[in-house]
């Protein structure tokens, strides 16, 4: 029979590796996101001095509006491809076991390699995007992508965009749950393919599409190598995010304060999400 | 209860098989899969064939082929810098922090396996970080490492690693160890075998397969870790492949085809293992996706 000690001494390493490295810094970056902090020596009370510096900075500003445009474009472009190819997959044509592997490809390669990789795609004498462009006739509409105010952000984001490998085994793993008298019923009443889809499967698919926008956001805010190896936030802070705001006022600026201070808004603006994620999908489902 | 999706195998559960796809299927769909396998396919492609070629066969002919196929650009990578000690301390960090994610987790698991007053409270404590972006942590976690006196060392990387993936690890192995049938822990009981005999000896080799998603997924997530690589390492003692490859841009005298070729280095390793154990990557990959 189990004893309460040995029940202790199981839980033990857990509850260690999670006191340590959740509920410490939680703590730590909620009191001190309240001083000024160098990172040696004292740290001085500041009370809201770091929040309302953030709210004052530019580039503070930038990095928040940024995340929030890796979280839109996330939800309204690279959602609605992974849901387009997982329908698509799900009727299984031939070689589609293949094809899903092939997808999901490069959510087993570092982002730093595909940051390096796409760093060289953009390149501008080098690039197979430029050089692609103007193969097709399209040469006047190169431009040094990451180095371009209009283009930098879009261009830092487009590989996440377009690797939909992840939300799609999501996607497919769901759709294989759906029981397939429904789509009978729908094909004796002459019901195309697509129809199936947008009227059966979709509304079917509801919580995997949450879980995959929750995902989404998950990744805006830990998102990290693309800005840093591709542009390290430019040009013009055009591309920081708040992972690299956090990261430089640490390293960079060595405003541990601050950079705590940022790390409070990061958490914040994911509870804010993902609340908001849950009451919409239980409006969509009620 | 929540429980990890199972990833789909061959059986259509769903929907029909489709038998003859090119008259079934429209023109669009097919075209939809060729676009996304050429956006896929193509860059890495174009990555491997430029870590073959010389310096100015690349800026003069980025397409072609190599004109003669040498791994000289491979060679060179590992005499310029220390790629081999890069690709070392990677290894290292992703297989301690795993193995202990993996203790830790199993631990817990089977303590939780008996439900008592606190136990959902326990549970939702150890898996609480998931929500947490751990980026926001880098401060507190850098400041932690250098108090412990293991700034700059793999050890310290490992205990990170297995500290910030262990709420994942531990959430797939809690959902599968439940389905080990209660019947076995009984019998256990009654030939009087020990709380540690049944985990050792019941528990433990029963649960292999929800291990070995976790230990996929922790070691593929350690080895491609970026951000706390680069804070809490200074030189090739501890900089990991993730860190080093970098430094064969940022040198002054860049050689992009050996960059490429040294980029190709660090991603080998995952790549190859997926190629041989797809399904179980996409299973461990994805095992955060939660009904």
């Amino acid at each position: 029979m189990a004893t309460k000690p040995q029940i202790a001494l199981y839980l033990m390493p857990a509850t260690i590796l999670v006191l340590t490295f959740f509920v410490f810094p939680l703590l730590f970056i909620v009191y001190m996101s309240f001083h000024g902090w160098a990172g040696l020596g004292p740290a001085t009370y500041v009370g809201l001095d770091n929040f309302a510096y953030l709210a004052r900075d530019k580039s503070f500003q930038l990095a928040l509006s940024n995340t929030l445009m890796w979280v839109i474009a996330g939800t309204f472009i690279h959602t609605p491809l992974c849901i387009l190819v997982a329908l698509i997959l799900a009727r299984r044509p031939f070689m589609w076991k293949l094809f899903r592997t092939i997808f999901f490809l490069p959510n087993v390669i570092s982002a730093t390699a595909i940051a390096l990789l796409w760093y060289f795609l953009y390149h501008i004498n080098l690039g197979l995007i430029n050089r692609g462009l103007t193969a097709a006739g399209l040469g006047k509409f190169g431009r040094a992508w990451l180095f371009d105010p209009n283009s930098a952000l879009g261009a830092t984001m487009l590989p996440w965009i377009i690797y939909i490998g992840f939300g799609m085994v999501i996607f497919l793993t769901q759709i294989s749950t759906i029981p397939r008298e429904l789509y009978e019923a729908a094909q004796l009443d002459g019901a195309t393919l697509w129809e199936q889809d947008w009227h059966i499967t979709i509304p079917l698919i509801k919580r995997a599409i949450a879980m995959q926008v929750l995902f989404v956001v998950g990744y805006a805010l830990r998102m990290f190598e693309y800005p840093f190896i591709m542009t390290n936030g430019g040009p013009a802070n055009r591309t920081i995010n708040l992972s690299l705001y956090i990261y430089r006022q640490m390293i960079t600026a060595n405003q541990y304060g601050l950079s705590m201070a940022a790390g409070v808004v990061t958490l914040i603006v994911g509870a804010v999400l993902l609340s908001a994620i849950i009451l919409v999908l239980k409006r969509v489902e009620s | 209860m929540t429980n990890v999706q199972q990833t789909d195998t061959a059986k259509p559960k769903g929907l029909k098989a489709v038998s003859h796809p090119f008259v079934r299927f429209g023109i669009g769909s097919w075209l939809v899969i060729t676009t996304f396998l050429l956006l896929t396919l193509v860059p890495f492609v174009w990555l491997i064939l430029s870590s073959l070629k010389s310096n100015r066969e690349l800026f003069s002919n980025p397409f072609s082929f190599p004109s003669n196929w040498s791994l000289a650009n491979y060679t060179s990578a590992f005499a310029a810098h220390p790629l081999t000690i890069y690709l070392r301390n990677s290894l290292l960090a992703a297989l301690s922090s795993t193995l202990l994610a993996l203790t830790a987790a199993c631990l817990a698991s089977y303590a939780l396996l008996h439900t008592f007053r606190f136990s959902r409270g326990i549970y939702l404590f150890l898996i609480f970080g998931l929500l947490l972006p751990v980026n926001a942590f880098i401060a507190p976690i850098f400041y932690l490492i250098h108090f412990l006196g293991l700034y700059n060392t793999v050890w310290g990387l490992a205990l990170v690693y297995s500290g910030i993936s262990f709420p994942l690890s531990f959430l797939i192995i809690k959902t599968y160890m439940d389905t080990v049938p209660r019947e076995l822990l009984e019998a256990g009981r009654l030939d009087a075998a020990s709380y540690h005999r049944i985990f050792f000896s019941i528990v433990l080799p029963v649960s292999i397969p929800g291990i070995v998603t976790a230990a996929i997924f922790l070691v593929i997530t350690a080895w491609n870790e970026l951000l706390f690589a680069s804070i809490l390492t200074q030189d090739q003692n501890s900089q990991t492949v993730q860190v080093g490859v970098r430094y064969f841009l940022s040198t002054y005298s860049a050689n992009y085809p050996q960059a490429f070729a040294a980029t190709v280095m660090a991603i080998i390793p995952t790549v190859l293992a997926y190629i041989f154990l797809s399904e179980r990557v996409i299973e461990g990959m994805t095992a955060g996706s939660i009904r």
